[in-house]
């Protein structure tokens, strides 16, 4: 398969002539930048933090383009602040979820067997206890700060992943070209990686971005449970979850957090998405139903009989 | 497959009393008593409260007390709901959340499945577009604002749909619709996903290629080996959805046990709290078995155990 | 204006388009829906029980409250009215009190309601056995402690008697000018010991229960809906309404929509979004009342910068107490002193006063100039929203008024309540609701023998001063006792520095007649009517 050759230089090639993940990749690295610039303190908003008592719950206007809040701070400041706990926790959390439950899984699901049944009870059990009380104990013992976040949020997120990869193995694992490789002699390791993993990549993928958001919000219930951020910072997840009463008062409170959490998530699905066809090389492209012209057509190889399972 | 369904059965056992024991545990660990209350009580009270709920015992009394009444299928005494059982609780609120759980299921299933089929098929298209923009928003707009938006534009300005309570099978459109757009958004990816991962493979193309009509390859062959991711994260949604969601039981004022989730840990009642956990346990251990069930029918090869 | 601005605005309405439909800022004004002789009202969840010797709960209170009548009974301005006695003598200084108990009483199984009711129920309460929480309101009874902290195991050396069908004796250990309050307290409504002994933890099912108030219970269907009839046979009459239907809606924006649906009668703070009462706040329906419930912001005097009295009156100085309403926005009422309002000993010159120059002068008395050199100090607090504004903002008048920067921490309800009891940190908020309309309930609250009081500030001179207002028959002596106390707690230690009063926010469709509020938060429906 060409997949071995594929470099960096092809995939981006691939990746620029999908526009969707094209366009999801440069807003990406944009709300990553400023998340980072307003981690490192740079002043992005002239107002920055600073409450008044005169300009409470303003509708957005020139001086606030998304208005203030009932302390008078102006909101396109705090999703700016925001963002930075927002994006790290999302993608953090994703990436902990997918190691973890990849890990997990695949061992699971190319163990097979007592090995396989053991470990998924384990999963059983992680997901039955009480995530609550779990996440509670938790900022009792590491305190409130972005490990307790992470550990809490990553603590119970990875199980559906774990499921999901060991399911794929399970029906991957009779395929002909798992069966070829294993009467070749290969080693285990190798067919996981490189028969396996990128044959389940599809719904693995759809979980990390499904993840994104998921942390995103959940990390304003942690605040709830007090292991959360301390104000007068922020994020998105608890900017929402103050906002969301003032539907039909306010709604900009509610409004432009949950854009940007939207935004957020629709660029990491595109580029998912893109990521994962611009890395399989079997792939056509489409774009918008036309064919997109492949710069190197992938040999179609003699394809074997039609496999159907009745 | 009998061989199975046994197997898993005797498995159920340790896996119930490890859940069991480690929540017993959690709870007794977390800061914060049942009777810590808003106003401090005189310690006098807390001995007399204490002593009648056995929680004066050592620890291990108490474990044993508590094991042998679930042995014999008693889920203890609420310390917050004054005189009710924990029995008598989840007996009044499961078969609640279990109608609406399966409403939503059904009609996240319903949505979601043929959606992420459809935008597999049309990939690229303006359906696949549209399809990929509303579960992205079905999963990133939290579901109170969902909810919110739902009461609002049906209940209070269109005035055609019930804004809140249980009463008739119309009061259960709305939150199960509520219930439906997070699942029903993940559901539609992954199917997407699956299905062109499917439609990837060389016997899909040759069979596309030796004249088989898109519709008939998709619906006779793809969707039955896309099935397997479907399935997998079907299991724990259905012990999620059936045992009761709290945001859409908080707002739509339904007696479900999905509240007790929350509520129950925030007043640290806790055999309340062992009991809901217990019968979720139960509800993903069955409903992860049917799952691998399913494997095995969708595709013989697959060898569970 | 310029063009590019326009082009903003423009372009802004078109993003808000979408949500413009939701910002309707008028409140919906009622047609009439109104469902004959029934009142629909929310008591947004369920209460934990209704037996009322047990209940803590003030859900549970809202319920007994229509179903009980006690010795006497508050009226609408929160003085008792007699009840089931229809005379009290206090006798022996204010030590004895005995009850002459109505003969025409009747409860809803038929039985005459006699003093020996009331003997069994406030015994009961005191049982150790019965585990109540409310027993140590009556420790100002003769035994009443060592009995129900087994000192004493027999209940028959408790104050407490039956003297015959009629009239009921309580001795007191010491005069207690607040006691007559209690016998209103839903606790000390009497029970019937045949029902509970015959019914057990099922006694307050509604085929069991029995009541002597002018509803009765006919339904409940857990965590939805509780269902009260009029009572026809009560005593003092039978009840505009035929029926109260009780919702158990949680969510406030759900409970509200309800209201402008017309499916509920009647919402207060439990069914009223801070954005609702804005909305809704120039509307006939709208009522507002302030309520017996005080915020303060407590210090732990044990712990530096707060050992020192001037740091803790800078901090209370450098409070603007008046943006509270305006972040808030449920009309709160600023106030500076620990006894509020309309209670006997409120002064509206107790407290201390916004004076931020002031402030930062005792704070550099204190060594701390212009907060140079000021520990770093963490606020706690419950998580709630309100809150969270509240907290928000004083830290940032901290940083504004005295320079100091304050670190806020928030920790879940359970968790804040164990750390404010074993170990509570330099500065923290708090709120204290009264449990009965008279002064003591706030004064004790600092007293060195109180459990609640987790500033662990000791004072003898606060101690005797408060105990004196308690014991003093004289009500204008009381008065100066309670003042001097106040600004002892306020001003010159300033252990405490209070913020604000919480009001009550309710909206009453134009269709019922006769619901008054009060500041206790206790609603009766007896006299309610709805028009047909």
């Amino acid at each position: 398969m060409s997949k071995d050759k594929v470099g960096f230089g092809y995939i981006w090639y691939r990746l620029r002539n999908i526009p969707t993940a094209y366009f999801a990749f440069w807003v990406i690295l944009s709300i990553c930048i400023v998340a980072l610039l307003s981690g490192l303190h740079v002043p992005l908003s002239h107002y920055g933090y600073s409450q008044t008592t005169t300009d409470l719950l303003a509708a957005p206007s020139w001086d606030h383009p998304m208005g203030t809040d009932e302390l008078g701070r102006d909101l396109f400041s705090r999703i700016v602040y925001g963002s930075q706990l927002s994006i790290s926790i999302g993608v953090t959390t994703a990436l902990i979820a997918f190691v973890i439950g990849t890990i997990y899984g695949a061992i699971a699901g190319f163990s097979g067997g007592k090995i396989d049944n053991v470990l998924m009870r384990g999963v059983d059990i992680a997901y039955a206890l009480p995530d609550l009380l779990v996440m509670i104990l938790i900022g009792v013992l590491i305190g409130r700060g972005t490990y307790g976040i992470l550990i809490s949020l990553g603590l119970v997120s990875w199980m559906g992943t774990a499921r999901l990869v060991r399911a794929q193995f399970l029906q991957l694992q009779h395929e002909e070209f798992v069966e070829a490789a294993r009467a070749a002699g290969q080693n285990s390791l190798l067919i996981v990686w490189k028969h396996l993993l990128p044959n389940a990549m599809g719904p693995i993928i759809v979980a990390l971005t499904f993840t994104v958001p998921s942390a995103i919000l959940s990390e304003s219930t942690l605040s709830f449970i007090g292991l959360g951020l301390s104000p007068p910072a922020c994020s998105w997840g608890t900017l929402a979850s103050d906002g969301w009463r003032s539907l039909r008062g306010h709604p900009h409170l509610i409004l432009f957090p949950s854009f940007f959490i939207f935004l957020t998530v629709l660029s990491f699905n595109f580029l998912g998405d893109g990521l994962r066809d611009a890395l399989d090389p079997r792939t056509r492209l489409f774009n918008y139903g036309k064919v997109v012209q492949d710069p190197e057509e992938p040999v179609e190889k003699e394809s074997p009989e039609l496999v159907t399972k009745e | 497959m009998l061989g199975l369904i046994i197997k898993r059965i005797l498995l159920a056992i340790p896996v119930l009393w490890i859940v069991a024991s480690i929540t017993f545990m959690l709870v007794r660990i977390v800061p914060g008593g049942p009777f810590e209350g808003d106003k401090a009580l005189p310690p006098e009270i807390v001995a007399n409260l204490k002593a009648k709920y056995h929680l004066d015992k050592p620890v291990h009394e108490q474990y044993l007390l508590y094991m042998e009444r679930l042995v014999h299928g008693d889920l203890g005494l609420s310390y917050k709901y004054i005189g009710r059982t924990v029995n008598d609780i989840l007996a009044d609120a499961f078969p609640v959340s279990l109608q609406l759980g399966g409403a939503g299921l059904l009609l996240a299933i319903c949505i979601g499945v043929p959606l992420g089929t459809i935008a597999a098929v049309r990939r690229g298209s303006g359906a696949d577009f549209a399809a990929m923009f509303l579960s992205t928003a079905g999963i990133s707009v939290p579901s109170f604002v969902i909810g919110a938006l739902l009461i609002f534009t049906f209940g209070i300005w269109l005035k055609i749909l019930p804004v809140a309570l249980w009463e008739s099978p119309r009061h259960m459109i709305l939150p199960a619709l509520t219930l439906a757009v997070s699942p029903a958004a993940y559901l539609a990816r992954l199917t997407r996903a699956s299905v062109l991962e499917i439609l990837e493979k060389d016997w899909v193309r040759t069979a596309r290629s030796k004249g088989l009509s898109t519709d008939k390859t998709v619906v006779k062959h793809v969707l039955r080996n896309a099935l397997v991711p479907i399935a997998t994260v079907l299991g724990p949604l259905t012990a999620i959805l059936v045992t009761g969601s709290f945001v859409v039981e908080f707002m739509y004022a339904i007696p479900g046990m999905g509240r007790f989730f929350i509520t129950a840990v925030g007043n640290r009642d806790y055999d309340l709290i062992m009991g809901t956990t217990l019968v979720f346990a139960v509800l993903l251990i069955v409903s992860n078995t049917i799952v691998d069930i399913v494997y095995v029918i969708l595709d013989p090869r697959m060898q569970v155990t | 204006m310029n063009s590019k601005r326009k082009y903003f605005h423009r372009s802004l309405i078109a993003v808000l388009a979408l949500f413009a439909a939701f910002s309707l800022t008028s409140c919906n004004v009622a047609k009439h829906g109104a469902l004959p002789g029934t009142l629909r009202i929310n008591i947004g969840t369920e209460p934990p029980g209704l037996d009322w010797e047990i209940e803590t709960d003030s859900t549970s209170f809202d319920v007994v409250s229509n179903l009980m009548t006690g010795l006497t009974q508050y009226t609408p301005e929160l003085t008792c009215a007699p009840g089931c006695a229809k005379s009290w003598d206090v006798l022996d200084g204010g030590r004895r009190y005995v009850f002459h108990i109505r003969d025409d009483i009747y409860w809803t199984d038929g039985k005459k309601l006699t003093a020996k009711d009331f003997e069994y129920a406030w015994k009961r309460l005191l049982n150790p056995a019965s585990g109540a929480q409310y027993a140590y309101f009556l420790y100002p009874i003769v035994n009443a402690f060592e009995y129900n902290s087994k000192k004493i195991t027999d209940p028959n050396l408790v104050g407490i008697k039956a003297l015959d069908d009629y009239t009921f004796e309580v001795k007191l250990t010491k005069p207690a000018a607040y006691f007559i309050y209690l016998t209103a307290f839903c606790p000390c409504c009497p029970s019937r010991q045949d029902v509970i002994e015959k019914w057990g933890k099922r006694w307050t099912d509604p085929e069991h229960i029995v009541t002597n108030g002018p509803f009765m219970l006919k339904h409940w269907q857990h965590e939805y809906k509780i269902e009260l009839e009029a009572n026809p046979k009560y005593f003092e009459g039978r009840p505009k309404l035929d029926k109260i239907s009780m919702f158990m809606v949680p969510e406030q924006a759900t409970a509200f929509a309800l209201y402008e649906n017309d499916e509920l009668d009647f919402v207060d703070n439990r069914s009223f979004s801070t954005p609702d009462v804005e909305r809704c706040k120039d509307s006939p329906e709208f009522h507002n009342v302030p309520l017996l419930r005080n915020n303060y912001i407590g210090f732990n005097v044990t712990k530096p910068p707060f050992t020192d009295a001037r740091v803790r009156r800078a901090v209370s100085k450098a409070i603007d107490r008046n943006v509270f309403p305006l972040i808030l926005r449920r009309k709160e009422r600023p106030t500076s002193s620990w006894i509020p309002k309309p209670l006997v000993g409120y002064s509206p010159t107790t407290g201390e006063q916004f004076d931020p120059e002031g402030a930062r002068k005792l704070l550099a008395e204190a060594g701390f100039p212009d907060g140079k050199g000021f520990p770093p100090i963490t606020m706690l607090y419950p998580n709630r929203d309100d809150v969270k504004t509240v907290v928000e903002e004083l830290q940032d008048q901290m940083q504004k008024n005295l320079g100091i920067s304050i670190g806020l921490q928030n920790q879940e309800w359970k968790v804040y309540l164990q750390t404010l009891h074993r170990d509570p940190p330099p500065m923290f908020r708090a709120n204290w609701g009264a449990d009965y309309p008279d002064p003591e309930t706030f004064a004790n609250l600092f007293t060195s023998f109180n459990g609640n009081n987790t500033t662990e500030w000791k004072d003898k001179k606060y101690d005797a001063l408060v105990e004196q207002a308690g014991t003093e028959q004289n009500p204008e002596k009381r008065r100066k006792l309670y003042e001097e106390a106040d600004h002892y707690l306020c001003n010159d230690q300033c252990v405490i520095a209070p913020t604000y009063l919480a009001t009550q926010n309710a909206m009453v469709k134009p269709w019922v007649h006769g619901l008054k509020f009060n500041a206790l938060d206790i609603q009766f429906y007896k006299e309610v009517s709805i028009d047909p």
